[in-house]
């Protein structure tokens, strides 16, 4: 059976109003799943607590941005080279957002976690050396190690109520390819209840079966696929096209200020469908498009 | 900046983090395995410079993509791009928080932070009360780990009174912690802080006092400055050297690599 919505109709369906648990996979400006967050943003979902990788970037800043955010369990939110992440900063800082410190190894372990039903996760000695869980008492505990009855730093299991994941192809059934690297995007997949799955293009099974152990998140675990080519604009689509710094940078220059974000939202995401989004963008996209393609390059290490 | 070599005519120009990635890449090893995060050009330019000269059997990873033995040329900004991927190999990011806990296999951790104590302690996360920030950072990602790695190498392109603070605000990257009674009490398994790395100087750790102290200073910089730049009582040598300038060799094999001049700047 075909998984295969339409943007507005799959955020409709698997990302309710509330949602408890929602995370956003990419990681810095790379396969953010841009298009499912502006979609996100258009129907004003309102998300309990999100959940992002090791480090989030617009993926999260626009939804915090978008006043949609009631808490955000996460261990970075920030651009990287370019500074740090305006409407988050706004946020922790004047106290409209509640925040779940945590560190990268919580994130990708706790993820694990919930991926393989465990009741909790054992973290490494010395993780418990820093303040982080400290101030996340939600998230950390202290306990006893049943075998050596020393203290030993625990973490619960994430287990997010829906995944929106940037992948570089899938079939109609979910089975999808992620171009360049993983981050910890296949272990949001395999952690969450529902999977929502951005592409830049759905291809037929037999084109992915062609190649299985580069094909890796089986469809078993995605409810929905959009094909959204250029996507994950203004960030990177690894095996397609690079960010756009100077869209990046305009971003940051209009999201200093709660005006400015106001603005951006309505000239970017809630003022235009994603369709006349991307039309705007495609001159850039094609400047930005990597010159040797997915298939071709070893790169990827996806394709032979 | 432009500097006379001794007696030497010849002159040489270069950037602040030029120097300083010639710098980091005279401290490590060729038995290293080195890890590093997020805005890490100048540490992935040391280890391939540190390759290309000195340490050819020394592995690294560029933390993101975690590619091992990315070949730059270009360097590239961000840590997650995807012209990393020209590498030796790429494992996935869980395998190397896997790594990270295991402990005993990665050698060198580069780090940094919004604050760097005089214990070497960083801090990404909030300056001010937690809950009150006046800034909020950006976040720890990989920070908590440098209790558990055998260096840490910590750089800042920020040398001043707000960075270098007597006490981070927040402890997201621990170094020596209080200082030698809390250090031995904790009884963490990683090394602790070995090298701080500025634009101004270089600066280790007394063995004693787990204080950070000058190792030299870079051409051109007065040791006032440097004082002045510090918010704590920085331990200062009677008699220090003057850091190392680059040669034209290590100049050219950074430039060939940096072909967008990231580390062009000031």
């Amino acid at each position: 059976m075909s998984k295969c919505l339409s943007l507005p109709e799959a955020v409709e369906r698997y990302v309710p109003d509330g949602v408890g648990l929602l995370s956003v996979g990419g990681m810095h400006l790379h396969n953010n799943p841009m298009a499912l967050v502006r979609e996100v943003i258009r129907q004003q979902r309102t998300i309990r607590r999100l959940l992002t990788s090791p480090c989030g970037a617009l993926n999260a800043d626009l939804l915090v941005g978008a006043g949609l955010v009631q808490e955000i369990a996460t261990s970075y939110v920030g651009f990287e080279h370019l500074g740090l992440a305006p409407c988050f900063r706004r946020a922790a800082e004047s106290g409209t957002i509640r925040i779940l410190e945590c560190d990268e190894a919580y994130i990708t372990h706790g993820l694990y976690a919930g991926a393989g039903g465990l009741p909790f996760i054992a973290l490494p000695a010395g993780l418990e050396a820093s303040d982080v869980p400290k101030v996340n008492q939600e998230s950390y505990a202290m306990t006893t190690d049943p075998f050596t009855g020393g203290p030993v730093l625990v973490g619960a299991p994430l287990r997010p109520d829906v995944a929106l994941i940037h992948a570089y192809q899938a079939d109609e059934r979910g089975n999808a390819v992620v171009g360049g690297a993983h981050f910890v995007d296949r272990l949001m997949v395999q952690a969450a209840k529902t999977v929502v799955l951005q592409v830049e293009q759905v291809v037929s099974t037999q084109e992915i079966a062609a190649h299985p152990v580069g094909t890796t998140i089986p469809g078993f675990l995605v409810q929905a696929v959009v094909e959204v080519p250029g996507g994950c604009y203004p960030t990177a689509s690894h095996g397609a096209y690079d960010f756009d710094e100077e869209q990046i940078k305009l971003y940051l220059s209009m999201a200093g200020n709660a005006e400015g974000i106001m603005e951006y939202l309505g000239q970017q995401v809630t003022g235009v469908t994603e369709d006349e989004y991307l039309e705007k963008a495609s001159a850039r996209l094609s400047e930005l498009r990597y010159g040797d393609g997915l298939k071709s390059d070893a790169r990827t290490g996806q394709r032979s | 900046m432009a500097v006379t070599v001794g007696s030497q005519t010849e002159e040489l120009s270069w950037s602040r983090s030029e120097l300083m990635a010639i710098e980091l890449a005279a401290h490590l090893r060729d038995d290293d395995v080195a890890v590093m995060g997020t805005a890490s050009a100048l540490p992935q330019v040391a280890c391939r410079l540190a390759q290309l000269t000195h340490a050819p059997d020394l592995w690294y990873i560029a933390g993101g993509t975690c590619s091992v033995n990315p070949r730059l040329g270009p360097v590239v900004s961000s840590c997650c791009d995807f012209d990393l991927l020209r590498a030796d190999t790429a494992i996935p990011l869980s395998d190397v928080v896997l790594l990270e806990g295991r402990g005993d296999v990665l050698t060198v951790f580069f780090a940094g932070g919004l604050q760097i104590d005089a214990y070497g302690n960083c801090n990404l996360v909030a300056v001010g009360e937690y809950s009150h920030p006046s800034l909020r950072g950006p976040g720890t990602v990989g920070l908590p780990f440098l209790s558990r790695v055998g260096r840490v190498l910590i750089y800042t392109q920020s040398h001043n009174r707000r960075t270098f603070v007597e006490k981070v605000d927040f402890l997201s990257g621990p170094g020596f912690l209080g200082g030698p009674a809390d250090w031995a009490s904790a009884g963490l398994s990683g090394g602790g802080p070995a090298l701080v790395v500025t634009p101004l100087c270089t600066m280790g750790f007394d063995p004693e006092s787990l204080r950070m102290r000058l190792v030299s200073v870079h051409p051109g910089v007065e040791i006032d400055q440097v004082r002045e730049a510090t918010g704590f009582d920085l331990l200062i040598p009677d008699s220090f050297p003057v850091t190392a300038a680059p040669t034209s060799r290590q100049l050219s094999i950074v430039r060939d690599l940096d072909t967008d001049g990231l580390l062009k700047g000031p």
